[in-house]
């Protein structure tokens, strides 16, 4: 029952904000049906895109349950961007630095990523639990510093500058590769990795005395300790899990998407993860389709970008009308209300 | 060339302004009790308001007005949902600042073909813009603090029960000062294009959450964020100036970090309006 009405909620959001997305197409003079005619055709019209569309999922599923976990916890998590690229050129470094056998390496690798991901989460999240810093504020500071320093990592004058063409690292070992489901097409276990850490996540929050925990925390800070839980211990916890699986789903696309670092890579997978983890409404089963619908909205973009109908960025706008409906489920309350007086007032006359 | 120079301190000024703009807007609409996380997309909507009007009629002051009312609308959409629709207050401000980033490539490529730059258009001196933020700055601390009205809104913000019980309608002063600092926030963008020449999308680049960090530290007073925007601005003017000792990367970070260890280091949250983030409703649930 509950499950239906949340459904109920998100779909009636999502064809809400895909008529303001009609709308907007409209006035900026493209035509709103072969706008989606090709969003969907990009994303969906055949076994390659619906692969770019997975593999574009992939990293958004890391970042949404980055954002998740925190929110869950009553924190808000917007620096997973530069969480993703600190795991990122930290997975590449371990790939392309330690010696070791195939699959052993990758996961070393992975590990390295999620660590220093988890250091990023860890620094806001000791100065919110100790200090009172606005998280959302240091995440989001914090989340600039990791982009320019591992732009310098790899500039001409950092020290991993790798090729001369671009800046970005040598490519990683081969025995540090996260392998790919099918050969010519990017999309790789990295996707199967985020599907286990959606249901771990699950069982954590849901099925463990620590996410029960953090849950309380998120629902009432206050009532949590006076029910004895350590609350700035929680919060620190929450937000070094949070950047743990951001910087794992950096060295995800790292070792299984482009198998070298490069500066700048992510198009703003830290960003889709707050739309995905408020999609799914904070629910860690239900970021896979979420993610997979900012995936689609992507891929679908580029699509309809190749095919002249619009730019790509049409996807973006698309993307926060939808985070507005989807937040405000008072909105569909209101619509409930008018539709009750209406019916009244139509009644009542004679 | 000294670093240390008048040229710095002007430099400073001028980039202190969009930071002092987002922190008196945010100061407005925090004492009133609502969080706006969206002053970020806010600053970049009215900077492409202003490049997109300026472009096209060549009047920097129509550009101005019509920034002015992209933020008051922006301001509008999200006292509509923090207020009005109880949403989460950080979640729509993140949201308007993803809309306004999908919006600001999605325009700059139709209406001039280039994702995320405009053509440089009519600007007016942005000098105007630093002397009026001195001068809003001033006046609003006198608003805020000698007037009836601002105590109105610092009641609204910290017992919004006692100021309901007196007759004042929360909602509706919630709403007028997000819509208020909604309009701060689009002078800031319009001070960045016109002190720029053109639109890019990066022009922003954090400093609507540092503008947060500065009214933080300000403790939400307007004259104390103005003296916590020019040492941001500082900050951002030695920046520029540091590039070409240091690897610019580092000099980038540089407002960034300092802006957490400030925040980090600043201990005295006393004036955190009570009822901050809350949604008011009259049945007391």
């Amino acid at each position: 029952m509950r499950l239906a009405r949340e459904l109920g909620l998100v779909f009636a959001s999502l064809a809400l904000a895909f008529g303001v997305g009609a709308l907007v197409a409209q006035l900026s003079g493209l035509s709103p049906s072969a706008v989606y005619r090709e969003l969907v055709r990009g994303a969906f019209g055949d076994q390659y895109r619906f692969f770019q569309t997975l593999t574009q999922a992939t990293p958004i599923i890391f970042t949404s349950l980055s954002f998740l976990i925190a929110f869950r916890a009553g924190l808000f998590n917007i620096g997973a961007e530069g969480q993703l690229y600190m795991g990122a050129f930290f997975g590449a470094w371990a790939g392309f630095t330690f010696v070791l056998p195939p699959y052993l390496h990758t996961v070393v690798a992975l590990l390295v990523g999620a660590l220093v991901g988890a250091v990023w989460g860890f620094i806001p999240g000791w100065l919110r639990a100790r200090r009172g810093t606005n998280e959302f504020v240091s995440t989001m500071m914090l989340s600039y510093v990791a982009i320019y320093f591992t732009s310098w990592l790899v500039s001409p004058r950092g020290p991993y500058h790798g090729t001369q063409w671009a800046n970005q690292t040598v490519r990683i070992l081969s025995s540090a590769e996260l392998p790919r489901f099918v050969r010519g097409m990017q999309l790789h276990w990295g996707l199967a990795i985020a599907g286990l850490l959606s249901l771990l996540l699950w069982y954590f929050l849901f099925r463990t005395p620590r996410g029960y925990e953090m849950r309380a925390v998120g629902q009432n800070p206050r009532a949590a300790q006076y029910a004895g839980i350590d609350v700035p211990r929680t919060m620190i916890l929450a937000l070094t899990l949070a950047g743990a699986l951001a910087g794992l789903g950096g060295a995800a696309e790292v070792l299984g998407t482009h198998r070298r670092f490069i500066e700048f890579f992510s198009p703003g997978y830290g960003w889709d993860g707050i739309a995905g983890g408020l999609i799914a409404r904070a629910h860690p089963l239900a970021v896979i389709p979420a993610a997979i619908l900012i995936g689609a909205l992507r891929a679908g973009g580029m699509g309809m970008d190749r095919a002249g109908v619009a730019p790509a960025d049409f996807a973006s706008v698309l993307q926060g009308i939808v985070i507005f409906f989807v937040v405000a489920p008072e909105l569909f309350r209101l619509f409930r209300r008018i539709r009750r007086e209406r019916r009244v007032l139509v009644h009542s006359q004679p | 060339m000294s670093i240390l120079s008048l040229d710095l301190f002007l430099s400073a000024l001028r980039l202190a302004t969009p930071i002092a703009f987002v922190a008196l807007g945010e100061t407005f609409s925090e004492l009133s009790g609502v969080i706006n996380v969206g002053v970020e997309g806010t600053a970049l909507a009215g900077a492409l308001v202003t490049a997109i009007v300026a472009y096209f009629t060549g009047s920097p002051t129509l550009a101005l007005l019509s920034a002015l009312a992209a933020g008051a609308f922006l301001g509008l959409l999200h006292a509509a949902w923090a207020v009005y629709l109880r949403a989460d207050h950080v979640v729509s401000g993140v949201a308007i600042n993803l809309l306004v980033t999908g919006g600001a490539l999605f325009s700059t490529r139709i209406l001039w073909g280039w994702r995320g730059t405009s053509p440089s258009a009519a600007t007016m001196n942005p000098w105007i813009f630093v002397g009026l933020c001195v001068l809003l700055v001033g006046l609003a601390q006198i608003y805020i603090f000698r007037t009836p009205w601002g105590l109105r809104l610092r009641v609204v913000g910290e017992h919004p029960h006692a100021a309901d019980t007196a007759g004042i309608n929360v909602n509706r002063i919630r709403l007028l000062y997000t819509v208020l600092n909604g309009v701060l926030c689009g002078l800031a963008g319009s001070f960045l294009f016109n002190n720029l020449g053109r639109f890019t999308d990066g022009m922003v680049g954090g400093r609507g959450f540092i503008g947060i960090a500065a009214m933080v530290v300000g403790n939400y007073r307007p004259l104390p964020s103005l003296a916590a925007a020019y040492f941001f601005g500082l900050v951002d003017a030695l920046q520029m100036r540091l590039q070409a000792y240091i690897p610019s990367q580092f000099s980038i970070i540089l407002p960034y970090l300092l802006t957490v260890v400030v925040l980090a280091g600043f201990l005295g949250r006393a004036n955190v309006p009570k009822a901050l983030g809350k949604p008011y409703l009259k049945e007391g649930r």
